[in-house]
């Protein structure tokens, strides 16, 4: 199979983790943990877009997340799946229906509780990388901390530095966004997410502007990230692939789900 | 504020030095040309001012009686005798102020008087050879008259006591010795309308800095201003030195209230000037002002284009977790940096503006007669140059803040904006 060659994929230095496979499906299946009780579900959720012509983009989802798992979303453009996704990670509002994040209904939440639960609970991961340009790569990654104020700045400096080396990104520390590959670009940007110690990570496409081989990095980083860190990830993609690495694939159409699946009832 | 906010909006600052620093210019220039104008308008009038209020008196007690009494017919009741008179004849009595010298001592009594004195004002015209010129004759009692309007201090040439010394003495002022082509010593013929004709020798020539007094005016002693001016023993004025000049329109109501007599302040005196200057700096607060506002429009500008460019990045801010008011902080704090460096480098540029034009050799003569650019620095510039320049910088970064703090992160997410 042929698959273009990255030439912005870091070459590991000394201590560093070896190259991963190259292809999705060429990575050996682990056992997923178990799945804690449930952190985050959706109630008769509907959302309409648009202020004079509105337009229904999600109809009346169900959905109950358990903690350390690690979700797909996948569907068609215009199914709802951002939407859905923005609505879970408290970034916008639902028209009706209920969103639950351990126990407290967070859809009723002010702009600065939103913000406050996002700084505090949840990480974002994009499909473009949306780092910072003025800040270098630690930094980008230490300002959620700094932000959230539970950290001293040369705490969040140590802790940012861990998570950046154990994602391989140790030597471009002081760098600059822009001078790091597309793929180093993205793994920074799950840096951030994960600095914080959030409970959720949230990721829109997060593969959609990389090459397959540091696709597949991107997803390995997540698995281990679900594995070792018992962190629940929700992760919208187009590429069915990556989706089924997940523990659990929801498919979507139309703004209902119509299909859930779980790998480990497979 | 957070200190991230601040570390964050410190460094987008120093990330944009080019668009900052056009914004910082802006304010700059308005802060210098603030003090700059200020300086240079404020160092004429306050260079007139103080001449002004050094060489003439606070308070001047004129002849003119305010409530004169009525003639005596008009004071019979109407019904018994005729009062109108047709070509009634003007008294013949010259306006004087009757005791002159007990209001002189009654005056120095009062609290924040420096000094007072009586003299005699008129026209008159000096000759030499065939030269004429009219001049403003004071009749005054030198020593008395020093503590009032100090002419000692300017007396360049000659001396201000030789005044006392003989009765045809005389001190006047540099312009009218110009205008005359009279030296220190020399004799010169002076008469007015109804007196006689005196030879009066130039004892001292005297330079207030002011040409409409140095051109005009000569001293004498009061006897010899009464008789020249044929009015013997007539006191016209009584002069009034205060600690306070600001208090001279407060003591003119009170001595005009209780003498009867009219008075004139030293603002009423130079209203015209004072309204002048006042109209001038209202002109200049228009113009400094506008100047300020264009800085303003700048950072208004160059704010707007970066939240515009920065949507993105206060999406991403947003999602991580800052809230609506850091972001607005963020953007007023860097509106509020932008306008105390531009006012600070205003203000040190205003500084060595001032100084460096006070050094120029340039001659002037009109009000004030000078050979330096005439400047003045009053700290009360800086102060309204800082505070003007921080009041515009945060009110023109309060319209991209507010702008940049609605940013709805899924708004930039979905692609609807940034």
């Amino acid at each position: 199979m042929n698959r273009p060659s990255d030439s912005s994929v870091p070459v590991p230095l000394p201590g560093e983790r070896p190259p991963p496979s190259s292809h999705p499906m060429d990575h050996p299946r682990l056992p997923w943990p178990e799945p804690g009780r449930v952190v985050l579900s959706v109630e008769g959720l509907t959302r309409e877009l648009g202020t004079v012509v509105k337009t229904p983009v999600l109809l009346g989802i169900d959905l109950a997340i358990r903690g350390r798992e690690f979700v797909s979303l996948t569907g068609l453009s215009g199914s709802g799946k951002s939407t859905l996704l923005y609505l879970l990670g408290a970034l916008d509002r639902p028209t009706s229906g209920r969103v639950i994040f351990e126990g407290a209904d967070i859809s009723e939440l002010d702009d600065d509780e939103r913000a406050e639960l996002r700084a505090s609970a949840f990480g974002f991961v994009f499909q473009f990388h949306f780092l910072l340009p003025e800040f270098s790569v630690l930094e980008n990654v230490m300002i959620p901390m700094l932000r959230r104020g539970k950290r001293s700045r040369g705490d969040a400096e140590d802790k940012a530095a861990q998570v950046l080396h154990t994602i391989g990104l140790g030597p471009f520390l002081e760098r600059r966004p822009s001078e790091l590959s597309g793929g180093q670009q993205q793994r920074v940007s799950i840096a951030r997410a994960v600095a914080n110690d959030p409970k959720v990570i949230f990721a829109d496409e997060p593969t959609g502007n990389l090459d397959s081989k540091n696709g597949v990095i991107v997803m390995e980083t997540f698995e281990r990230l679900v594995r070792e860190d018992g962190i629940t990830i929700v992760m919208v993609t187009h590429e069915r692939s990556f989706a089924l690495r997940a523990s659990r694939q929801i498919v979507m159409s139309d703004g209902l789900i119509v299909e859930d699946l779980d790998q480990r009832n497979v | 504020m957070n200190r991230t906010v601040l570390f964050v909006a410190l460094r987008q600052l120093w990330e944009r030095k080019l668009l900052n620093g056009i914004a910082v210019l802006g304010v700059t220039l308005g802060v210098l040309t603030l003090i700059g104008i200020n300086g240079i308008m404020q160092g004429f009038q306050q260079k007139f001012l103080i001449n002004i209020i050094k060489v003439s008196p606070h308070v001047t007690i004129k002849d003119k009686q305010l409530r004169p009494r009525p003639s005596i017919l008009a004071r019979f009741d109407p019904g018994f005798v005729v009062t109108r008179v047709s070509h009634e004849t003007p008294s013949d009595r010259q306006l004087r102020i009757n005791r002159p010298y007990e209001i002189v001592r009654g005056v120095e009594a009062i609290e924040g008087v420096v000094g007072a004195a009586a003299s005699l004002a008129g026209s008159a015209v000096l000759a030499v050879g065939a030269k004429q010129y009219p001049v403003d004759l004071r009749g005054i009692d030198p020593p008395r008259q020093d503590r009032v309007t100090p002419i000692s201090q300017f007396v360049s040439q000659g001396s201000y006591r030789a005044l006392s010394s003989s009765a045809d003495a005389m001190i006047m002022g540099v312009g009218v010795a110009k205008e005359l082509g009279v030296k220190l010593g020399d004799v010169v013929r002076c008469g007015a309308a109804l007196g006689p004709t005196m030879s009066l020798k130039v004892v001292g020539i005297f330079d207030a800095a002011l040409p409409p007094i140095d051109n005009r005016r000569i001293y004498v002693t009061t006897r010899t201003a009464q008789i020249l001016l044929g009015k013997p023993d007539i006191i016209g004025q009584i002069e009034i030195r205060l600690r306070d000049p600001e208090r001279a329109s407060e003591l003119r109501e009170k001595l005009e209230r209780s003498l009867g007599y009219d008075a004139e302040s030293w603002q009423e005196a130079n209203a015209n000037f004072l309204a002048l200057f006042k109209q001038q700096n209202m002109i200049i607060g228009f113009v400094v002002g506008a100047i300020l506002a264009v800085g303003g429009f700048g950072i208004l500008a160059i704010q707007i284009m970066i939240v515009m460019q920065k949507t993105r990045d206060i999406a991403i801010l947003r999602s991580i977790g800052f809230h609506r008011r850091d972001i607005l902080s963020a953007f007023l704090l860097q509106g509020a940096i932008i306008a105390s460096i531009g006012a600070a480098i205003g203000s040190v540029g205003g500084h060595y503006l001032v100084t460096f034009l006070g050094t120029l050799k340039i001659k002037q003569e009109g009000l004030v007669r000078s050979e330096t650019f005439m400047v003045y620095e009053d700290p009360v510039f800086y102060f309204y140059g800082v505070g003007f320049a921080l009041f515009v910088g945060l009110l023109a970064s309060l319209i991209p803040a507010l702008r940049a703090s609605r940013v709805e992160p899924v708004d930039v997410l979905r692609g609807q904006i940034g």
